[in-house]
């Protein structure tokens, strides 16, 4: 048993040996000549330093969008299993979903500045691509207006195109305005129940602090459920919460058999939204990215809720 | 306990000589490790990569190289490389011991509850987004996941290690029995869990369990090691109490081996690999069943060459899959469950098919 | 330096399987243990090899408790051949009987423990299965190589003088008649070397063939202990097994025959 301890001690200190000789062998770093430095400010409140935007890499669906929008899709050199708008979006090579990044993918493609979203991940793959000297920017992501805005700013900031980004920002304030004038005449407020369908049956449904509540808000809409974040549809609770609407993603409703499969879910059909059948669904990015066409999305989904021909007035 | 016996109708058995197929798989590892560093999505040529080594002494060979490509190769790729090893190696050695234990060559690492809990910590962990172990902020919060995964799977042994206690004496059956129970209930509180998820959350839970080398850095390495390698080394020196152990409890205590201790000691030790590798990679599977099956189909079941052999071969097995996962769909990659369980199902079908056609 | 069993009673779920058993064995001897089925002989083999810890009394291995003796210990002065074993892995059917040689090996085995595993196995006659792959070799062949290994746990005297013992629970369950005998004749060599042997058989004429002692117990207690010609008579039997015979000494060597009576057409 000494001998045994005796070696134990040993390995463990051999493989904090290890530990260190990496740790130091990864943190070279380039000391080039500064270029113009844009100092951009990330979800984590830090600094992040950017010199060269000219091979971006963007992981997150609604970043690149973003990308798209302030046209500076040139500099786009790939982007993750997520970005599936615009289309053109999904010919670049991608590496890897979201969550799962891959590191070394990644730097096959050279990248010179990485964008990206707080749920990119493994922590290590950041880590990692930091280490190498590329600049990894996640823009703050928050299911909100202000999210959006702030989230466009940045990534307008770091590539470079400020004015663009206010654009943007404009043309997204003022889709709202038309929300705003088109929901002026309509003061009901239907309750609406969102369900987040994947398909076999299992289904859950959105309560508040979720992005479907707040486009629901935005949109002029009451959200049928009070609890927080997402629960599992039951047909006691569909029928107590009673919604008028009930609301779900593109492809969800797609796969869950569309507007007849939502019908035998549960307690829908007891519910007024099931009585009268008034069930509608938007794209899923468009509805849930708070991306650039966050605007469009709610205008999409105050029109459902307020369809023109009832006269509410 | 019934035994199963896959191979008890041959009657002669194939022996390749133990230090000839130790050194035979030393050699492969070795072969294996320099190939999968070699290889990857960024470009860099056989002779930078091992310039790039030989700088790392000190040798000047003249094959110049940039800068990135050496953070590649020293920070992504190595530790990489040897984490898959690691992990390989702790899996296969924790499955040998475990089919000691039990007496049962289809006993996998996680039969204990390792696996379970540790995966049921993890959803639990990434749907509460993290808050059950506090927003201690900054380094602490980047391993959260892997804390809870491990807590979690060390928790749960030590209930299936209790449940089994009777009198003093632990029962292999009992160890059995609670251990299944355990996995059926992680089961059904993970179903629970994931039932009410987002569909962020889903994804997030299902590429973990899928499992996955993304993690590996110097530190985790370390870490890892620090535990993996001492529980492999407490192993080895179990070799001939679990050949005795094969022979039954009592015929193992009639040998003078204290038959409960050394069930005790392969249980922590298993619980420790599998724990710390699984908070780390996820959940791999396979490697705990194939290797050690591969080795006694080649050499015997006497763990004398099986710990070793199987712990070298388990090591290869991952280092390979983990280079077809990396290169497979590159730039993105393949989750290494995927591609372990690609390989351990043809490899069982194989091994079917060989004792169908033997019996025929 | 005897093997004792001091009072000893075995109570487990209600049931009483010892009740007040005390034995003593001397090494040299060989003690059979008979009775009908339920009788405890399984139960009080078990006590005295260790296996189940009785509700009272004690076992002591040359004046010391057994608990007292650590399992190495035991092991390199005592064998034990069990009634059955699986094996779930191919060991070869050599593995097996090396592995009798564990207490006596430091960190490996030496050419002179492959060498005593290779004698054991001549000595039962079981060496032309050295290679072959043990699951694959029938109950009786299983049986001498369980026996062939015990042989080689106790094969060499210990240093010190202590007795050697060796305790077998119905070794020959699966053995053909010429092997049952061959076996016991092994066991008896083994006893004319000093080693104590206990076994438990069911045959009545092997027990008298075999034991220099017999043991007759019944519903948990000792009902009889002596030589063979004096505990195995006709009444006795009757009493005990519920069975009409003769007792006739063998025509060779004279000990207790034991022949059934077949009643007229039951």
């Amino acid at each position: 048993m000494m001998t045994l301890r005796r070696w134990c001690a040993v390995v463990g200190l051999v493989s904090l040996g290890l530990g260190i000789l990496g740790a130091g062998s990864g943190c070279r770093r380039d000391v080039t000549t500064q270029a113009a430095v844009r100092t951009v400010t990330d979800a984590a409140g830090q600094p992040v330093a950017i010199r060269d935007v000219s091979r971006v890499v963007a992981a997150g669906g609604s970043v690149t969008e973003i990308v798209y929008a302030l046209g500076a899709e040139s500099l786009l050199v790939g982007c993750d299993a997520s970005s599936l708008y615009p289309e053109a979006a999904t010919k670049l090579p991608q590496v890897g979903y979201v969550r799962a990044l891959s590191a070394e993918g990644v730097l096959s493609l050279r990248p010179t500045l990485v964008l990206t979203v707080p749920e990119a991940g493994p922590p290590e793959a950041l880590a990692q691509l930091r280490a190498s000297g590329v600049p990894v920017l996640v823009v703050p992501a928050e299911p909100s207006l202000e999210g959006v805005k702030k989230k466009i700013r940045a990534v307008a900031q770091a590539l470079d195109r400020a004015a663009e980004g206010e654009a943007l920002i404009r043309q997204l304030e003022s889709d709202m305005a038309q929300v705003q004038s088109y929901l002026a005449g309509r003061p009901a407020r239907p309750k609406v129940m969102f369900i987040y369908a994947r398909g076999q049956g299992a289904a859950n449904v959105a309560g508040r602090d979720t992005a479907a509540a707040e486009m629901i808000r935005l949109a002029g809409g009451v959200n049928a459920f009070d609890f927080e974040g997402y629960k599992p549809l039951t047909a006691e609770a569909a029928v107590a919460a009673a919604p008028e609407v009930i609301l779900l993603p593109a492809r969800g409703l797609e796969s869950s058999g569309g507007i007849a499969g939502v019908l035998s879910m549960p307690g829908v059909n007891q519910t007024p939204a099931g009585r009268n059948r008034r069930i509608v669904a938007v794209d899923d990015l468009l509805l849930l990215g708070f991306g650039p066409r966050t605007g469009q999305g709610v205008m999409e989904l105050a029109r459902l809720l307020h369809p023109e021909n009832t006269s509410e007035k | 306990m019934a035994a199963v016996n896959i191979l008890a109708t041959r009657p002669q058995v194939l022996r390749l000589p133990g230090h000839w197929l130790i050194g035979g798989l030393a050699g492969a590892l070795c072969g294996i490790v320099l190939l999968a560093v070699g290889i990857g999505a960024v470009a860099i040529t056989p002779a930078q990569s091992l310039s790039i080594l030989a700088e790392l002494i000190g040798l000047d060979v003249g094959v110049p190289f940039t800068e990135q490509q050496q953070a590649v190769l020293l920070t992504i790729r190595l530790p990489r490389v040897l984490f898959g090893a690691l992990v390989g190696a702790g899996l296969a050695m924790a499955g040998a011991a475990m089919q000691g234990v039990f007496r049962n060559p289809l006993a996998d690492p996680g039969i204990i509850g390792v696996s379970s809990g540790a995966a049921l910590a993890a959803v639990l962990c990434i749907r509460t987004n993290g808050w059950l172990f506090g927003k201690a902020g900054g380094t602490l919060a980047v391993y959260q996941l892997p804390i809870a995964a491990f807590l979690g799977g060390s928790l749960a042994a030590f209930i299936v290690y209790r449940l089994a206690r009777r009198e003093g004496t632990l029962s292999v059956g009992l160890l059995l029995l609670a251990g299944i129970a355990l996995a059926m209930l992680a089961e059904a509180l993970r179903g629970a869990l994931i039932f009410a998820a987002t569909d962020d959350q889903l994804r997030s839970v299902t590429f973990w369990s899928l499992g996955s080398l993304g993690a590996a850095s110097w530190v985790n390495l370390s870490m890892v090691a620090a535990l993996v390698l001492p529980a492999m080394m407490w192993l080895g020196r179990l070799a001939r109490p679990l050949d005795a152990l094969l022979l039954g409890e009592a015929e193992a205590r009639h040998l003078g081996f204290d038959v409960t201790t050394v069930t005790r000691l392969a249980m922590l030790a298993a619980t420790l690999i599998v724990g710390a590798t699984v908070a780390f990679a996820g959940i791999i599977g396979f490697i705990g069943l194939v290797a050690p099956h591969l080795i006694r189909l080649a050499a015997g079941p006497s763990h004398r060459t099986l710990l070793p052999g199987a712990a070298l071969l388990g090591a290869c097995l991952v280092v390979l899959a983990d280079l077809l996962a990396r290169t497979v769909v590159s730039p993105a990659e393949m989750p290494l469950g995927v591609v372990t369980a690609s390989l351990g199902a043809p490899c069982f079908l194989w091994l079917l098919l060989q004792e169908r056609g033997f019996r025929s | 330096m005897m093997l004792e069993a001091r009072q000893i009673g075995v109570i487990r779920g209600g049931k009483v399987l010892l009740d007040n058993v005390s034995l003593t064995l001397l090494p040299g001897h060989v003690t059979a243990l008979l009775g009908p089925n339920g009788a405890g002989k399984s139960t009080l083999l078990k006590v005295l090899t260790g296996d189940v810890t009785p509700t009272y009394g004690a076992v002591y291995l040359d004046g010391r408790p057994l608990e007292g003796w650590s399992l190495v210990d035991r092991a390199r002065r005592r064998a034990v051949v069990p009634q059955e074993s699986s094996l779930a892995f191919p060991f070869t059917a050599f593995e097996v009987v090396l592995l009798g040689r564990a207490p006596h090996v430091a960190l490996r085995e030496t050419p002179r423990d492959v060498a005593i595993a290779q004698q054991a196995m001549a000595r039962t006659r079981v060496d032309h299965l050295a290679a072959r792959a043990y699951p694959s070799l029938s109950g009786g062949e299983r049986q001498r190589v369980q026996f062939s290994r015990a042989l080689a746990q106790i094969w060499e005297a210990l240093p010190d003088g202590s007795a050697r013992w060796l305790l077998l629970d119905e070794p020959t369950a699966s053995l053909d008649l010429a092997h049952q005998y061959k076996a016991m004749a092994v066991v008896r060599q083994l006893a004319k070397e000093g080693v104590g042997v206990v076994v438990v058989v069911h045959d009545l004429n092997l027990a008298a063939y075999v034991a220099d002692e017999i043991v007759l117990l019944d519903r948990g207690r000792i009902t009889a202990e002596g030589r063979p010609e004096d505990v195995l008579t006709a009444e006795r039997i009757r009493a005990v097994f519920g069975l009409d015979v003769i007792v006739t000494p063998h025509p060779h060597h004279g000990r207790p025959c034991v022949v059934p009576l077949y009643a007229n057409g039951e």
